[in-house]
């Protein structure tokens, strides 16, 4: 009778047929173990290597990789307001340094290195070598455009230095959005040649890459970002390393043409062998264990007096990364290691049982017969080796030796015999009495020589260099804890003198910042 | 082979035929140029697309339909299309006939807020859906109930806002176009409003029901913008074929990129050439 009712109920069952086709549809990945899927936005110029890199993680450890694909900035105004998602890849440095400044990101890691080039038709039939063949007038060209795509901006602050940025613009056959789009133009054989990444230029068998001086300067670098908002960090970094990593994701990234960087060794859960001095114990333990949580890895760390550590490394053994006490006991076994960045600054200091019954004020008190001081060993540690340069320095140290009562490897145990009584004075860090501060008072030292610096280093030898540099981006992002137990923090600044520009180039790398 | 329309007989006895013939001779300039104009635009889509198919090869087309993805990005385009257009034509209907039938105050705010997803650039379309879904009470609903937000059903969604804009255009003309005289007879002869909707107008606006649904559908089909932000372009999940299309040339691949858009183009031919024949044939039935 009512043929309305018979529409609608054909439509209805039309609609509740295909919900029901969805939910039965299976995507392409379903074979894959119903692991948390990592959620990985890429941009989309990479789809070549990041998908085959995709594809044998997914095959070798069941872990879904679910990756979005998109412009750079595009993907970036996404993750500011889904707030979700674990890694993201950008085409270039600028777009992870503005999501960095949003704290956007936890981790970065250099995947490989990109320069500006002007791209042609294999075989260069219009022969162009130069910007200046640009302008000929048979050379048609298209740009990037410098305020949507970042090869566009690059090329720009590189053409304005040499002077043909004005002369380029004007000339321009067409400007378009992304350097794909440039890419395309040139392929389909819209334009003759166009200013692209040579990375881009690689992906297209029908391009070639002409390098010019005026754009070499223009090197950017391809960076992973571990999200903040990732509710996996631990597997997203774990993917995350596995794209980095040069016998794993960066092997791809080579073969489809892009100029790699060093990388990480890969391994499932990579081994950390750390040595750090007794003294960053408090200020670090912590920090190394969320970091070695959060990384999936495994840190091994060798807290011990620096006159130890150093002898182990001289007898052969060979730690990832090491902290030490004092400047001195890195340069001792510096061969091992890239430059180190000073952390945190110590004082050396006098303690002495509350209220100071002995008066003692400053070294020369010392030398007081009858006064019961403690020390630490020479050979075995940097404090003692420091205490032992100070006095000479001083002029106090046969008049102190004197009263030694007790010589131990570290400091702590100083302070727990003043503490007890069993000593009258010991020299020791400000950060070993800092603990007792109820029991103890502590005696400024006013000399140039009575204070420590304490640096990181990386060994130069080591498979984890960029997870090392990410761990030491997480101890200075916790600095408040070496402030919480009495360091002072220089921040990372490096203060040697003979820290070269590759040096800092290196850490810069490794971590991502300036230092 | 008729090209032009019977003329028009306005009076037949003040007309003789000789005069007729003569008249018929001079409207054959006019239907000259107004063929040329249509030629000249079904040509260049004629031409677009034989240039889409001078530039891939059989092979590609067989290379790009062997993918799995591609597969997948082809099996949820019609199926999320088709359902985005059935939810159009539900909600359609009822705006049409309300923005047809009853004046109320602000009706000239309503008229241009429905116009919204139409005016709006796509990439703010799906930017404005972000961003209402990070409201907390629909964070919730995705956290326990089920996510929509770079999931199907947000495929779903941003095709059906901007799709079912257009519905409605299609509806409110449809029901303009209904004599409302019929409906009030039904009304005075004891139907109620429900009565007089459905079985007298409902019956009557089925042809222009079927424009909106082919419209929302093919309006679906195209649809890109919103997709690319709202549901993101994730291979093997959200991945319709526009997306496809998107992704293959963001990394160059025309060929690919061509050879999904003419299985687009083929499939929407095909699709809207079906339902246009059954849904005029069905109309015609319904009217009779």
């Amino acid at each position: 009778m009512n043929s309305t009712r018979n529409l609608f109920l054909l439509t209805l069952i039309v609609f509740i047929l295909l919900v029901a086709l969805l939910f039965w549809e299976t995507s392409p990945k379903s074979n894959i173990a119903d692991g948390q899927a990592i959620e990985f936005y890429c941009a989309a110029g990479m789809k070549a290597p990041i998908e085959r890199i995709g594809e044998a993680y997914e095959k070798e450890f069941g872990v879904p990789i679910q990756i979005q694909y998109g412009g750079s900035g595009t993907l970036l105004s996404n993750i500011k307001i889904a707030q979700r998602g674990d890694l993201y890849l950008a085409a270039d440095q600028t777009y992870i340094d503005i999501a960095k400044q949003e704290g956007l990101l936890q981790e970065t890691i250099p995947v490989a290195n990109i320069f500006p080039i002007i791209a042609v038709k294999k075989g260069n039939p219009k022969k162009i070598q130069s910007i200046r063949d640009l302008l000929r007038d048979d050379v048609s060209y298209s740009l990037a455009n410098p305020d949507a795509a970042s090869v566009g901006r690059t090329c720009k602050t590189l053409l304005e230095a040499s002077g043909h940025w004005a002369q380029i613009e004007t000339n321009a056959k067409v400007m378009k959005p992304t350097v794909n789009d440039v890419a395309n133009d040139v392929k389909l054989g819209a334009v003759d040649a166009g200013l692209i990444w040579d990375a881009v230029a690689a992906q297209y068998p029908e391009l070639e890459s002409i390098y010019i001086d005026e754009l070499n300067q223009g090197e950017m670098t391809i960076t992973l970002g571990v999200l903040s908002s990732s509710t996996i960090p631990t597997d997203a970094l774990r993917f995350a390393r596995y794209l980095t990593a040069r016998d794993k994701g960066l092997k791809i990234f080579e073969e489809s043409g892009y100029q790699i960087i060093d990388g990480d060794v890969w391994a499932v859960k990579p081994e950390i062998v750390f040595f750090s001095g007794t003294v960053n114990k408090p200020a670090i333990d912590q920090t190394i264990n969320a970091f070695a949580q959060r990384e999936g890895v495994a840190i091994d760390t060798v807290y011990n007096g620096c006159g130890i550590l150093v002898a182990q490394m001289k007898a052969g053994q060979r730690p990832d990364a090491y902290f030490a006490c004092d400047v001195s006991f890195v340069k001792q076994v510096g061969d091992l290691f890239l430059d180190y960045t000073s952390l945190a600054k110590t004082d050396i200091v006098i303690a002495v049982q509350k209220g100071n019954p002995k008066n003692i004020q400053s070294l020369d008190d010392l030398t007081q017969v009858g006064v019961k001081i403690g020390v630490c060993n020479e050979e075995q540690s940097a404090l003692g080796y420091l205490t032992m340069r100070l006095l000479k320095d001083a002029g106090v140290y046969e008049g102190v030796r004197r009263n030694v009562q007790s010589e131990v490897p570290v400091g702590p145990f100083l302070v727990n015999q003043t503490e007890t009584g069993s000593l009258d004075a010991c020299i020791v860090y400000a950060v070993n009495a800092h603990p007792a501060k109820d029991k103890l008072d502590v005696i400024k030292i006013e000399h140039p020589l009575a204070n420590a610096t304490q640096p990181f280093a990386v060994a130069e030898k080591s498979d984890h260099k960029y997870l090392l540099g990410r761990l030491l981006n997480s101890i200075r992002a916790h600095h408040d804890e070496f402030e919480r137990v009495g360091f002072d923090w220089l921040g990372g600044s490096t203060d040697n003198q003979n820290a070269d520009q590759w040096t800092k180039d290196k850490v810069k790398t490794l971590t991502g910042e300036e230092l | 082979m008729v090209l032009t329309p019977e003329p028009m007989r306005l009076n037949e006895n003040d007309k003789d035929e000789a005069h007729l013939a003569f008249q018929q001779w001079l409207d054959i300039p006019f239907w000259i140029c107004l063929w040329i104009i249509a030629g000249a635009y079904i040509l260049l889509i004629a031409a677009m697309l034989l240039a889409d198919l001078s530039y891939t090869t059989p092979y590609d087309l067989i290379e790009s339909l062997k993918s799995e993805y591609i597969q997948y990005s082809i099996r949820l385009s019609l199926i999320s299309v088709t359902i985005s257009a059935i939810l159009s034509l539900w909600v359609a209907a009822p705006i049409g006939y309300i923005l047809s039938r009853v004046s109320f105050p602000g009706k000239n705010v309503v008229d241009a807020i429905l116009d919204i997803p139409i005016v709006l650039p796509p990439l703010v379309i799906g930017l404005s859906l972000l961003i209402l879904f990070q409201a907390p009470p629909i964070k919730w609903f995705e956290s326990t109930v089920f996510q929509i937000t770079y999931a199907i059903p947000s495929v779903i969604l941003a095709q059906f806002t901007v799709a079912c804009a257009f519905a409605v255009r299609t509806m409110r003309s449809t029901f303009d176009s209904i004599n409302p005289r019929q409906e009030e007879v039904a009304l005075t002869l004891g139907c109620s409003r429900w009565q007089a909707f459905s079985l007298v107008v409902l019956p009557e606006a089925r042809r222009g029901m079927f424009t909106a649904f082919t419209l929302a559908w093919a309006r679906a089909m195209g649809e890109f913008g919103p997709i690319l932000i709202f549901a993101g372009a994730t291979r093997g999940k959200t991945e319709v074929l526009p997306t496809t299309v998107f992704l293959e040339l963001s990394i160059g691949n025309i060929e690919a990129a061509l050879g999904v858009s003419i299985i687009m183009v083929a499939a929407a031919v095909l699709l809207l050439i079906v339902i246009r024949y059954y849904g005029l044939d069905y109309s015609k039935q319904g009217v009779a």
